[in-house]
């Protein structure tokens, strides 16, 4: 079995650079939950890749600037 | 606690008191049927009630849950508008692909329950149990699996679900 992986977000970085922006604000334009955005900003969720390109999208960045994995060594 | 997290509660809430009511009015020797027939038509009767029942408390909890988040909005901004009411109850309630995603982890667990209430029904009827007592373990099986999803859906939202 391959080693799992862990996938880690800049999601609060980026809202700090975005002027602050709300949980909300981002949940609005990445059209989720304000719930799915704090579980994800916590790495309690891993996003769909849909789910991720729209967050991206929210930042106007690449979606490779937002998430990023590592993997665990087992 | 969210709105997903509380409707939940509601929804396991409905179940426990179905559940709890059929064991204290079946059981209770006044009332236990006299024959298959009866038992029968007593969970009929139980599961028409638990439908109607959750129909209503689903509608109160949301009642009191949009009256919660109106107070909230008028003490957070004292000018807040009903439109502003009406949107932040409505950005509360947005669903999306993680409460699917839990909603079909957790139903997993309530197949389970009900698959494993099945196969000891059978399975009692095999060791020459009474069918009544095989009608019990499905009634009672099946709604202990909807309580079960629901205590494992509110995990899931508690905890968070990562795919690892």
């Amino acid at each position: 079995m391959p080693s799992p992986i862990v996938i880690t977000n800049n999601i609060r970085k980026l809202r700090f650079f975005a002027n602050e922006m709300t949980q909300q604000e981002l949940a609005e334009k990445a059209g989720a939950s304000r719930q799915t955005i704090i579980a994800i900003e916590a790495g309690k969720y891993s996003p769909s890749l849909e789910m991720a390109f729209r967050i991206a999208d929210a930042f106007g960045v690449s979606i490779t600037e937002v998430f990023a994995h590592e993997v665990k060594e087992k | 606690m969210s709105y997903q997290e509380k409707k939940t509660l509601a929804s396991i809430t409905s179940g426990a008191l179905l559940l709890a009511a059929y064991c204290l009015y079946a059981f209770n020797p006044a009332n236990t049927p006299a024959d298959l027939k009866g038992w029968a038509t007593t969970m009929l009767i139980f599961i028409a009630i638990g439908i109607g029942a959750t129909i209503i408390i689903q509608i109160i909890f949301h009642i009191f849950f949009s009256i919660g988040v109106a107070i909230q909005g008028k003490i957070q901004n004292r000018e807040c508008d009903d439109k502003e009411i009406e949107k932040n109850i409505k950005l509360e309630m947005v669903e999306d692909e993680r409460d699917k995603l839990i909603e079909m982890k957790s139903n997993q667990v309530g197949f389970a329950v009900a698959g494993f209430g099945f196969v000891a029904a059978l399975l009692a009827l095999v060791f020459n149990y009474s069918p009544v007592f095989m009608l019990n373990i499905l009634f009672i099986t099946f709604s202990f699996g909807s309580i079960c999803e629901g205590i494992y859906q509110f995990v899931l939202y508690r905890r968070g679900y990562t795919h690892a």
